[in-house]
């Protein structure tokens, strides 16, 4: 029977072996079903207005940058897809991704100055823009308003200092086992999650011309900071309570404020629908400091349609399509008239991470891909071995100084 | 068709047969695990067409990488602490269920039954299974045992909670192996033992194990192997982590080539693992041969 094998092969073989598709290529990744249904509308919006450009929406389901990247290695890459902002320095670096000015400057509806200067500039490399950003989401504080209330406080927490007193006198043992299994706060032993407060304490982990600046006093300081929350038992971590990330432990009330993106809230609707929760931006230390994450629509070089692909993007990113993409809260938008025009100003919920953006720092981080995995290493080694801080700092500084770009 | 001989005419003919699935072995795996070694020599980026020929500086890295270290020596206390103990348990296992025992067929079934569950379902199950509010933790206070840990991001015990997942997951399928060699085994060697007297536990020991060997040699070779390419259950269990305590060597690989787009570099370390699963093999085949009798 090994002849039924052959099938499935030769088609590969002739599918393989025609010419390339007349029609664009659009593929992204998908996390939930109501995304995918938000895009189709999106589409089907555009085909309504574009009735010329043929396309066909080809999602990626899981393992993205992988197949992305082969697919490009390839040479058979989507004519317009998605990439995560903290994985592009690399691909504007290998220069495998079209600029797109030129294609900005005859477009008359793209309107590049409507977008939040964070995201406008988000994609621009060695003075190329490679991309523009679809939607953004940035990291804000959740509250639990029923425990603030049993513990008499009342507003979010507003500096470090009340974070940390607030976490304190939500810390309880409900159960009265002797062991706390109500916690304050929870974070997580994840570089994303200590960079606020090094934002917010002045620091960085890389600055934007590429010196390494993780060891320095005020990353040190901030990640001290950090920990104390954690070694000080007033606040905890997913492992501790066997749950899989923040958001699990607030959603089960386990801890009363968590750090997160919008992704939150749907979590919260589908998990806990009588969970009375408040959000405010992030408490600051020295001045306001948040990171901001983004997503990038971007056009490979090797693309055969640049130009109905741009037309595309332009509609996709541009105000019609965004307005459709981000109505709905599920993704924010990075275009200030859309925000304005779907009222997120207005909504307490979304209008607080629109405030972020004002001093949102994003999350992008100009170095070779390993850096991420050895920053991960650092911050498992200060928590899970109770490495000395700054010792850790000043060894992780020294072994990202390998992975910076030139 | 004319043949010198039937000779000749056999060879033909089997050459002919075999053509076809050679060539598909020589497309998907011959020529790829050459083409390997050749990239490990190349600075080679799937992104970028410049693909510069580095020589072996890919090589002289990977030995000056604390984190490549640190996978050759967690992949050898893995394979050091799994192999040995898969092994006896699995034959241990075979030699009960060779036994006429009430239940066997349920027995064989229940041990065989992990080996055919999804590596990756299995994992998801002992991630739970080893988290702070899991199972092992509370059979352990249970017992009376004071235990809060979580199993998985502990630097100490990360490493042997996989390795004991992965002897419950692949004993089974050893343990069919070695229930075939015992059925060969005579009974009249057996009868033999006990007319001279031998208990059980001498007739284990110095007629089934000896008896065995060509399959224990085959199994000890199946799960170095597979041990020293552990690769799913530290995906998905451990991400190498915490602090690089789990990362093997298959996941170095992985990492590098997929994750950073170092392909020379993740072919460089596919093919140290390769030198090194082709060494021990040697070694075994000269010091532990499957037959001396």
């Amino acid at each position: 029977m090994k002849h039924v094998f052959l099938i499935p092969f030769c088609t590969l073989l002739l599918l393989s072996c025609t010419k390339q598709a007349d029609y664009v290529r659009f593929t992204s990744w998908q996390s939930s079903p109501t995304e995918e249904r938000i895009i189709r509308q999106t589409l089907t919006d555009f085909e309504k207005e574009h009735p010329d450009v043929a396309y066909q929406f080809q999602p990626i389901p899981g393992n993205y940058p992988e197949k992305i990247q082969l697919m490009l290695g390839t040479g058979k890459a989507p004519d317009l897809f998605w990439l995560k902002g903290d994985t592009a320095p690399a691909y504007m670096d290998f220069e495998v991704l079209e600029p797109l000015d030129p294609f900005v400057s005859i477009d008359q509806n793209f309107d590049e100055a409507d977008f939040f200067p964070v995201f406008r500039d988000a994609f621009r490399h060695k003075g190329k823009n490679y991309g523009y950003a679809k939607d953004f989401n940035a990291y804000v504080l959740f509250y639990n308003k029923k425990l603030f209330a049993e513990a008499g406080l009342i507003g979010p927490p507003k500096n470090w200092e009340e974070l940390y007193d607030f976490s304190k006198r939500l810390t309880k043992d409900t159960d009265g086992d002797g062991k706390n299994d109500q916690f304050g706060f929870v974070i997580e032993p994840s570089i994303d999650i200590a960079l606020p407060f090094a934002l917010q304490n002045g620091g960085e982990l890389v600055a934007e011309d590429g010196t390494v600046r993780v060891g320095e006093p005020e990353f040190i300081e901030a990640l001290n900071f950090f920990m104390s929350l954690y070694r000080d038992g007033v606040s905890t971590i997913p492992a501790d309570q066997g749950a899989a990330w923040m958001g699990d432990v607030f959603s089960r009330e386990q801890c009363a404020m968590t750090i997160s993106g919008s992704w939150l809230i749907p979590y919260l609707r589908d998990n806990s629908p009588d969970l009375e929760y408040g959000v405010s931006e992030l408490p600051q230390g020295k001045k306001r400091g948040t990171l901001a994450f983004t997503v990038a629509m971007v056009i490979p070089k090797q693309s055969n349609h640049k130009k109905e692909a741009w037309t595309m993007l332009s509609y996709l990113a541009g105000k019609e399509g965004m307005k459709t993409w981000t109505n709905s809260g599920i993704a924010l938008p990075t275009r200030k008239s859309v925000a304005l025009s779907n009222g997120f100003y207005e909504d307490s919920v979304l209008n607080t991470f629109m405030q972020s953006v004002e001093y949102a720092k994003l999350y992008k981080i100009n170095m070779k891909e390993r850096w991420y995995d050895e920053s991960q290493a650092a911050m498992q080694g200060i928590f899970y071995k109770n490495k000395d801080i700054e010792k850790t700092l000043k060894e992780l500084g020294k072994t990202l100084e390998k992975y910076t770009l030139d | 068709m004319k043949f010198k001989s039937r000779k000749k005419e056999q060879l033909f003919w089997g050459y002919l047969f075999l053509a076809f699935p050679l060539l598909l072995l020589s497309i998907f795996v011959f020529f790829p695990i050459g083409f390997a070694f050749v990239v490990s020599f190349y600075d080679w980026n799937l992104l970028i067409p410049d693909k510069p020929f580095v020589g072996l500086g890919n090589y002289f890295e990977l030995f000056k990488d604390p984190v490549f270290i640190k996978a050759i020596k967690n992949t050898i206390i893995y394979t050091i602490g799994v192999v040995p103990v898969q092994t006896l348990l699995s034959l241990f296992l075979a030699f009960i269920m060779n036994q006429k025992i009430r239940g066997r067929a349920f027995f064989r079934t229940a041990f065989y039954i992990p080996a055919i569950t999804s590596s990756v379902v299995t994992s998801i199950i002992f991630v739970w299974i080893y988290s702070k509010p899991g199972l092992l933790n509370y059979g352990l206070n249970a017992l009376g045992v004071d235990s809060n840990i979580d199993w998985l991001t502990n630097p100490v015990t990360v490493l042997p909670s996989i390795m004991i997942l992965n002897v419950w997951t692949t004993s089974g399928y050893f343990m069919v192996s070695f229930l075939a060699g015992l059925q060969n085994i005579p009974a009249s060697l057996y009868e033999a033992a006990k007319i001279d007297g031998a208990n059980q536990w001498q007739q284990f020991w110095k007629i089934t194990v000896p008896m065995v060997r060509p399959v224990t040699y085959f199994v000890v070779i199946m799960s170095l192997i597979g041990c020293f390419q552990v690769f799913d259950q530290i995906f998905i269990m451990s991400s190498g982590g915490p602090d690089n305590a789990s990362t093997t060597m298959s996941y170095f690989v992985y990492q590098n080539s997929f994750k950073y787009f170092r392909f020379g570099f993740g072919a460089a370390s596919a093919a140290v693992l390769a030198l090194l699963i082709f060494a021990t093999t040697l070694i075994q085949k000269k010091y532990f041969p499957p037959d001396v009798y």
